[in-house]
């Protein structure tokens, strides 16, 4: 047993936070300012693809391609930490493949991948893709959307509507989740490419959030929405044949699934970085302010040094886990519901810290505040993650 | 590097004390309760198997392990009965007051004796939990609680230094809360001569940060105890036609108890592992300490709402797992204490 980070992760955390005290955080502020996410041209996104990011985990035809994070979920939820610390919004504003690329990896056929992640392997621009699952009339009863796919010839056809879907007005296409057979609930699933552009996507409208500004949170929809049969995720030559008939397609619910449980850590751990900020800045307020040695102040600086540091090591365990090829389904709900209530307790916590400060609306925390409640909803909200750990624990039924 | 597994010799020592508690403590927890003692014959069998010298160094014949080794052990203890594991572990914290001042000198000077009679035990006080004078190389005051019936050895533990004590003590047979099966007492010294004394603050805080994860790590045991009993409960009791776990009101209760004994597990290894590096320790103990009795608040009374009024019950031992949660938030300074040195990183 160890909890000490190696040297060697040491050396790129420190990158990572150079990259983000410089950069990721005034882009942050920038965008909380003005209300608006970062527009498409900002150079902040140039800079970042110069400074090698927006790339895709896939390695090209021919080259080995990983399902999961190439370096293993363990460092890359300590590297998102990092990176959420300075600022979790731009975390999803960043350009790249984003919360797609796990299922387009795990589920994708070759053809797809080169076409769809192959602009992403040296992008000529800033380049975004988009996960679209939740709809207006819900998203934790994912087995329930409402957003048809038809079969039509050698098109499918999709008629529905997303919302609050991350980048989804700047991506090249954006993975919609759609039923293609009602009648089979969350056997009949499937995901979709609609690459931007194509006629009866539209509707877009970004909207405006109480935090997390930095990126868009888009609602779309999708009328009549006809795209190419190899467009279905996972479906090459076999694209003639009924779903249900393919094995890929059998896992369409399953394998979009699994890839919201294989990123439940770098969720938590997202909010642990904003949890962190709010911890230093309640520090740096306390010193400055001469709180310091006031006992109601320092219980709450000790408690949210001890809530975070147990979440911290629940969410490492769970991406331990994961890299160990061992079952993480308990743990990673686990860290991300017990991080994400500790961020926000810790955010509001920090908040009565301030004390009218808090109130003006100028202060990082006060930022903090506002952007760590999404946590709590996003990929899963807080009772979403109790239900399936009531499901492994006490066989709580659906 | 990251790593969240127990290698093979520790994995060996919790099967193995999980077995022993198992078999030896569970059945009898209500007659060692009842009795306020512990079979000779378990006594003797812990001893056999060298627990009662888990952290002894080998030098002394004892078994020379560290602190991950005995929070793993406390925890397994506790899961089953922390008074018996009080009363089975004679040396107790005291233990690292020795050690931390006395070294191997005073280990083999006070704690083998302990070891080497029968029944023997030494206790471990604190200083801010009593009221002492000490004049011309003796000490007079009294101590609430103990959770022990005998005292051979009282170790006193200040913040700056410690002092241990022989004769001159008496003690008062208490009912006490929790921790039965150890035993519960006031103890009275009277003009009790000092046989060693020593001045560190920084040794005085090493021995406490060792003491309070030792409480914490029984701690520990009590709350998975109390949680994983009532949620196997909740599985097979039916309320409206289902089992009360799948009512959702209960089902999250319940991930939040299991939530909350993961939490002060992790903070609980997080201390040790820090303490096995030689690192100081102090403020990572104390926090796994106010994390402990935190949860403790929450799962004890929990646990036994979960089985309702049977849980109020002595056949159960949830309503015991709520008093013996709550007697040890109390030992070892208690939570306003830990919490002082929990925010000694602001400093
Ligand atoms: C900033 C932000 C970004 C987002 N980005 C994306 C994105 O990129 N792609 C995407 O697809 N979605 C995205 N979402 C949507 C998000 O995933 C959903 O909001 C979330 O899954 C909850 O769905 P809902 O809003 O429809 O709430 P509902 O499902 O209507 O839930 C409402 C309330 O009921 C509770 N509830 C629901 N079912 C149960 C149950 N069985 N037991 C107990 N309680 C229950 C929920 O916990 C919640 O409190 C984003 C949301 C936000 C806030």
């Amino acid at each position: 047993m160890d909890f000490e980070i190696s040297k060697e992760l040491r050396k790129e955390i420190d990158e990572t936070r150079e990259w983000g005290e410089r950069q990721v955080r005034p882009a942050g502020l920038e965008a909380d300012r003005n209300g608006a996410p970062l527009p498409v041209d900002h150079l902040y996104f140039r800079r970042y693809l110069e400074h090698g990011g927006g790339r895709t985990r896939w390695h090209g035809a021919g080259g080995k391609s990983s399902s999961g994070s190439s370096d293993g979920v363990v460092k890359s939820v300590i590297l998102g930490e990092e990176t959420s610390y300075w600022d979790r919004g731009m975390t999803i504003a960043n350009p790249g493949v984003g919360l797609p690329e796990g299922i387009v990896l795990a589920s994708s056929t070759e053809e797809q991948k080169q076409r769809f992640l192959g602009p992403f392997l040296e992008p000529d621009r800033p380049r975004w893709a988009s996960f679209a699952l939740t709809e207006p009339s819900g998203g934790s009863d994912t087995a329930n959307f409402k957003t048809r796919a038809r079969r039509d010839g050698k098109h499918w056809v999709l008629s529905g509507a997303k919302c609050f879907i991350g980048n989804a007005s700047r991506a090249d296409w954006i993975l919609v989740q759609a039923n293609a057979d009602p009648d089979k609930g969350r056997a009949g699933q499937r995901a979709f490419f609609v690459e931007q552009g194509t006629p009866g996507l539209g509707g877009f409208k970004i909207e405006k959030k109480m935090g997390l500004k930095a990126y868009e949170s888009t609602s779309f929809t999708l009328e009549e929405c006809r795209i190419p049969e190899n467009n279905l995720l996972g479906e090459g030559d076999r694209a003639s044949e009924k779903p249900e008939q393919s094995d890929k397609n059998v896992k369409g619910y399953k394998s979009t699934m699994g890839t919201l449980n294989a990123s439940r850590p770098g969720v938590a751990a997202s909010a642990i970085g904003i949890a962190r900020a709010a911890l230093d800045e309640s520090i740096s307020f306390a010193r400055a302010n001469d709180l310091m040695k006031q006992i109601r102040v320092r219980d709450r600086l000790e408690l949210f040094q001890r809530k975070l540091r147990a979440a911290w090591l629940m969410v490492l365990k769970s991406a331990w886990l994961a890299d160990e090829g061992k079952p993480n389904i308990v743990e990673a709900s686990m860290g991300k519901v017990y991080a994400a209530e500790i961020a926000q307790d810790i955010a509001t916590l920090a908040m009565e810290l301030l004390g009218v400060v808090g109130a003006r609306g100028d202060h990082l925390i006060e930022k903090l505040y506002r952007d760590v409640k999404a946590l709590n909803i996003v990929e899963g909200t807080g009772q979403i993650q109790r239900v399936i750990m009531g499901r492994q624990l006490v066989g709580l039924p659906r | 590097m990251i790593d969240f597994s127990l290698n093979e010799d520790l994995e060996l020592i919790v099967d193995t004390i999980r077995s022993f508690s198992n078999e030896r403590i569970l059945p009898k927890i209500r007659v060692f309760e009842s009795e306020r003692r512990v079979d000779d014959d378990v006594c003797k069998e812990f001893a056999m198997a060298s627990f009662d010298r888990l952290e002894l160094p080998e030098s002394l014949g004892g078994s020379g392990l560290g602190m991950l080794a005995r929070v793993l052990v406390n925890e397994e203890m506790g899961a089953v009965d922390p008074g018996a594991a009080l009363a089975l572990d004679r040396l107790g914290p005291a233990f690292y007051v020795l050690d931390a001042f006395g070294g191997l000198k005073a280990l083999s000077q006070f704690a083998r004796p302990i070891l080497e009679t029968e029944g023997k035990r030494a206790v471990l006080v604190l200083e801010s939990d009593s009221t002492f004078d000490v004049e011309h190389g003796r000490v007079s005051g009294a101590v609430p609680w103990i959770p022990s019936s005998r005292a051979d050895l009282v170790v006193i533990l200040s913040d700056t230094g410690a002092r241990v004590v022989e004769h001159g003590s008496s003690l008062q047979p208490l009912r006490g809360s929790g921790l039965r099966a150890a035993g519960a007492s006031s103890l009275r010294l009277e003009h009790a001569p000092v046989i060693a004394q020593w001045q560190d603050a920084r040794k005085a805080a090493q021995a406490l940060a060792k003491a309070r994860l030792y409480a914490a790590s029984l701690l520990l045991g009590v709350l998975r105890h109390s949680s994983e009993f009532s949620r196997n409960y909740a599985m097979n009791r039916e309320a409206f036609g289902r089992p009360i776990a799948h009512h959702q009101g209960l089902a999250f209760l319940i991930v939040d108890m299991y939530t909350a004994v993961e939490s002060v597990r992790l903070l609980v290894h997080d201390a040790a592992l820090k303490i096995d590096r030689g690192e100081d320790g102090t403020q990572e103990s104390a926090a796994a300490f106010v994390e402990a009795v935190e949860a403790s608040r929450f799962i004890g009374p929990n646990g036994v709402q979960i089985l309702g009024g049977h849980g109020f019950m002595q056949d159960y031992p949830v309503e015991k797992a709520m008093r013996e949660s709550r007697a040890l938030g109390l030992w070892m300074g208690g939570i306003d204490r830990a919490r002082d040195d929990a925010s000694k990183f602001l400093e």
